[in-house]
């Protein structure tokens, strides 16, 4: 090997092959008591998560954060049936309509466009309508599909409070005429009801 | 480490005693370089080759219509072409070039048998060529990195064992060095547990030559597939990288190997944690949740033991870090030894659970996956090639100056390549997650987040460019220093002497500095053994070396297959899962074949996010007759694990014409071939026994009259796509099948729920079989009870 440098000091074993040396250095402290510390964790690490103690498998979690989400999204509201009322009513709540329009946005938008103008399915956007003659009948169509297939049934999907929620939004588009390359299809229906005001209007969040 | 007990037994005492009379026999011998220089090229050829396919496949995703539809030429049939010529033709043959040229002078010895050297390059050339041409035509496995069929498969393990096992193991019994170094116990790991890996993962049942069907099934297959896939990580992408490393390092630094404890210790750590940690690829999904544990916390613990072959690299220079300010051969070392360090630090990180749930199926593992192909296997590879060169032609290398500039090209290469994509599986992560104070989805639209990243994607480009025009510098170089070869290469003869077959071990006994002190004689004998003189004895014998090594990695497996495979609890029983229908399996073969798991995965993981997207969280008995599985491991595109139902079948026919047209700014290529090409009915038959024969039931009617039976669905989604209003004689296409497949995808959990709400609201469902699925309506309530307690139980509803 070429010159001799301080590092040469080391203690050095006998082996040489092809010319390649080996000094008899050992093992880093560091480098020992790390990869001991690694193996030392993991008992206690399987033990935890493993013992049997419950909310700390990863369904366990999952059922609390779900938990925890559901609350965070519906404690205000409740259980929402889909009538005639409570569409007529959350159609007029912003804040609803804009997680109706997530929903819509998560679920609705490869069938019916990004802004309800129509694709494969139809415009929403008009005054023509296929399957929907009164404001509950857009949840209807949601929950069962319609159009033997073309239009997907979503009960097993969404949640009830969704359901109710995208078709509020759905409400809302109504008369927006946005372009499209979908011309009217269905027949002019009444207009929507207007909503009862039963209530103060839900606090801004 | 299992086997690191120490033996000092009674033969050891008797090689040492009669020595010394046996004469001394002196040997001639000559290297075979020609091999190696066969070798040299290949790797430089297909290096090109798969850094271009890697180009070509990165602009398919930022400008997906640019073929214009070419089944052969989408993302999702090159993407497997790319990895399998980076990882095995590109990384094979260079790892081949290093054990042909070191193994020889390691062993003072010429290869055993230059005809299977000869059998083996061409072989494996051939490899690579039938893989070349199966992958675009759409003949694959889908299991990454394993997409080879079944016959091909065969081609490679008698390639692999017999031939290149065979030749470098009785090299290693004809060698005339007493001792084997320590790039050699890297290589007989290699070589071992490839060749396990290789042929376990790939046990399938043909159906005919182009198609095979794994012996295994959803979560168990799985298991197997990452047992392979991460230790083909570790035991085709790293051991005999450090191999090499142990051996081109030190020649070209001309300095001692830092620690020669540090060898043994780092080696047997590393083969025997290393085939533990597969299942940290498989975190949050219908795995087991103790085996995804075991996966994580082996990762942990493997992260000293790859640490350890970078010390031992980096403190090797120690004492020449002069030279690598001037050698760019060290400068490539550097970098490559600096990768693999990050990237074995990045590793164990990233199987933590927590935050693997954030960068599963994100970009950030295609960065770290780049991070070690680029730069670990790349410069190290690279900076093999440019010692050996010089040595092999036999001349200097053409241009020192294309050197540098290929090795500086090559660093901001890699830079460029892996900082945006780091930052595309950041933001894509965070958007996938985002949940706004009312808790839903900030992005829920998924092609917003993709969208998102595209610029980054073309950043990827730019360093792909720079990448591969390092190894176009790389290939001129050396065909230029090739041109310049002697008219005759020099081959001096060796001399050495035969090894006796006893041994006089010269070392003195061990003895322990700690032999006057009052201590119990324990302690005396841990610090004798600490000296390692038993591993020293183990050196001198490569059979068994060879068998311990093939121990450790056995029995590492066994710990974590034998109880996936037996533990029933692992998969509980959902009684309305059934098999596919002959069609849906056709459907099936279509979506493997043209590599939708590429883009897609079919696994929602136990995340409110998640769930929220895409729907109820997928079990594990949902996917027994899911062979392969088809889980997936990025999400180019949406999860598909609950799309049966979801849209419409003339959606599918209308986004298959042109993705575009339902989901402006999606990156998927028009699959417009499947709308165009016949469905070719008499063929699904043999899939159909195949599945049979592994275990799914079918109807005699299915098992003898498949074609008709998977005519008449066809013709029932054909119905409903004229009904939706798209066009008539759906059934005659390929495109049928597939929708089938996907309208079947993740419905079985459900098809109890409302029986009879299905069956009023979809008279003409895709679901054909729907009401003999109806017709069982026996949940296994306590296999379900037992895996999931909790409030989710009833969540099924919630998305």
């Amino acid at each position: 090997m070429s010159q001799v440098t301080e590092y040469d000091n080391a203690p050095k074993t006998d082996h040489a092959y092809d010319g390649i040396e080996e000094f008899d250095n050992p093992l880093p402290g560091w480098w020992k008591w790390l990869f001991v510390a690694s193996i030392l964790f993991s008992p206690f690490y399987f033990l935890f998560y493993h013992g049997g103690a419950a909310g700390r498998s990863v369904e366990d979690q999952y059922g609390i954060a779900l938990a925890e989400n559901t609350r965070l999204q519906f404690a205000e509201i409740g259980d929402l049936n889909p009538d005639e009322a409570t569409l007529a009513s959350y159609m007029n709540k912003p804040n609803w309509v804009r997680v109706g329009q997530s929903v819509f946005k998560a679920n609705c938008i490869s069938c019916h466009g990004r802004e309800g103008e129509g694709q494969v399915g139809p415009n929403l956007t008009d005054e023509y309508y296929k399957n929907v003659k009164n404001i509950e009948d857009i949840a209807k169509v949601i929950i069962n599909g319609a159009g033997g297939g073309a239009m997907p049934k979503w009960s097993d999907r969404l949640h009830p409070n969704e359901i109710v929620l995208v078709s509020a939004y759905v409400a809302t588009l109504r008369g927006q005429n946005i372009e499209s390359n979908r011309g009217p299809e269905g027949k002019t229906i009444p207009p929507w009801p207007e909503p009862v005001e039963d209530e103060p209007e839900t606090p801004e969040e | 480490m299992a086997t690191g007990t120490p033996t000092n037994g009674p033969d050891d005492a008797a090689l040492s005693s009669d020595s010394g009379t046996e004469e001394v026999r002196l040997e001639q011998f000559q290297y075979d370089d020609g091999i190696v220089r066969l070798f040299a090229t290949a790797t430089i050829v297909w290096g090109i080759v798969a850094t271009l396919v890697g180009l070509i496949v990165a602009v398919l995703l930022v400008l997906p219509s640019i073929t214009g539809g070419l089944p052969w030429f989408s993302f999702a049939r090159l993407r497997p072409l790319h990895t399998n010529a980076a990882i095995f033709a590109f990384a094979g043959n260079g790892i081949f070039a290093a054990v042909y040229y070191s193994t020889q002078r390691l062993c003072k010895a010429r290869m055993w048998s230059d005809v299977l050297s000869r059998l083996h390059f061409w072989g494996w050339q051939l490899v690579i060529v039938l893989a070349a041409i199966t992958l675009p035509l759409g003949i694959t496995q889908s299991r990454e990195y394993a997409e080879l069929e079944w016959p091909i498969d065969l081609l490679i393990a008698v390639v692999w064992l017999f031939i290149f096992g065979g030749n470098f193991l009785m090299t290693l019994i004809k060698r005339r060095e007493r001792h084997m170094y320590v790039a050699l116990w890297f290589y007989i790991a290699t070589i071992v547990t490839v060749a396990l890996l290789h042929v376990f993962n790939n046990l399938v049942i043909p159906a005919g030559w182009f198609k095979g069907y794994s012996v295994y099934a959803g979560v168990q297959d799985a298991f197997m597939q990452w047992w392979y896939g991460h230790n083909a990580v570790a035991f085709f992408l790293t051991t005999p990288f450090l191999g090499l490393m142990y051996y081109f390092l030190p020649k070209a630094a001309e300095r001692p190997v830092f620690s020669y404890k540090l060898s043994i210790i780092h080696f047997w750590s590393l083969v025997f944690i290393y085939i533990w940690a597969g299942p940290h690829h498989l975190h949050y999904t219908a795995l087991p949740e103790w085996a995804s544990t075991l996966g994580m916390l082996f990762s942990l613990m493997l992260w000293m033991p790859s640490w350890g072959g970078m010390i031992n690299g980096l403190l090797t220079l120690r004492g020449a870090w002069h030279k690598v300010a001037a050698d760019p051969v060290l400068k490539f070392f550097v970098v490559g030894v600096t990768f693999y360090g990050m990237s074995t630090f990045e590793g164990p990180m990233l199987s933590i659970k927590s935050i693997n749930a954030f960068t599963h199926y994100t970009d950030w593992t295609i960065a770290h996956v780049h991070a070690g192909a680029l730069g670990w296997n790349g410069f190290m590879v690279f900076g093999m090639l440019y010692w050996l060169l010089p040595r092999l032609f036999q001349t200097k290398m053409w241009s020192d100056k294309l050197v540098s500039l290929h090795f500086w090209t090559g660093t901001i290469g890699i830079l460029l390549y892996i900082i945006p994509i780091y930052a595309a599986g950041l933001m894509q992560g965070w958007m996938w997650r985002a949940m706004d104070d009312t808790g839903h989805l900030m992005y829920p639209d998924f092609i917003e987040t993709t969208q998102s990243i595209v610029p980054l994607w073309w950043l990827r480009v730019v360093g792909g460019v720079l990448y591969v025009s390092g190894m176009l510098m790389l290939g001129i170089n050396s065909m230029m220093t090739w041109m310049g070869r002697p008219a005759e290469y020099e081959n001096p003869v060796h001399t050495a002497p035969r090894l006796t077959k006893t041994y006089v071990d010269h070392t003195p006994t061990p003895t322990s500095a700690i032999d006057g002190a009052p201590v119990l004689e324990l302690g005396k004998k841990v610090s004798v053994w600490s000296q390692m003189g038993w591993h020293r004895r183990w050196e001198r014998l490569p059979v068994r070396f060879t068998v311990f090594t093939t121990i450790a990695v056995v029995v590492a497996t066994l710990f974590e297959v034998i109880p996936t495979f037996l533990i029933r609890s692992n998969v509980p029983t959902i009684a309305t899962v059934k098999p596919y229908t002959p069609l849906e399996l056709a459907g099936r073969h279509i979506f493997v074949s043209e590599g939708c798991y590429n883009c897609h995965s079919q696994m929602i993981r136990p995340i409110v996010s998640e769930t929220k997207r895409y729907g109820e969280y997928s079990k594990p008995g949902e996917f027994i007759y899911d062979r392969p599985f088809q889980w997936g491991s990025r999400r180019i595109g949406p999860d598909l694990a609950r799309e049966g139902g979801k849209q419409s079948s003339f959606w599918h026919w209308t986004h298959f014409e042109n993705p575009e047209n339902v989901s402006p700014g999606s990156v998927m290529p028009d699959y417009g071939h499947l709308l165009t090409e016949d469905m070719n009915y008499d063929a699904i038959a043999p899939h159909v026994k195949v599945a049979a024969y592994l275990g799914a039931e079918y109807t005699d009617e299915e098992l003898n009259n498949t074609a008709e039976v998977a005519y008449k669905q066809a013709e029932y989604i054909a119905a409903d796509i004229v009904a939706q209003g798209g066009p008539a004689k759906a059934y005659e296409k390929q495109a049928v099948a597939l929708i089938a497949y996907l309208q079947r995808v993740g419905v079985d959990l459900f098809a109890t729920e409302e029986p009879a709400a299905e069956e009023t609201a979809e008279p003409a469902d895709t679901d054909t079989e729907s009401s003999e699925e109806t017709a069982e309506p026996a949940v296994e309530e306590a296999a379900q009870a037992e895996h999931g307690d909790g409030p989710n139980q009833d969540a099924f509803v919630v998305n």
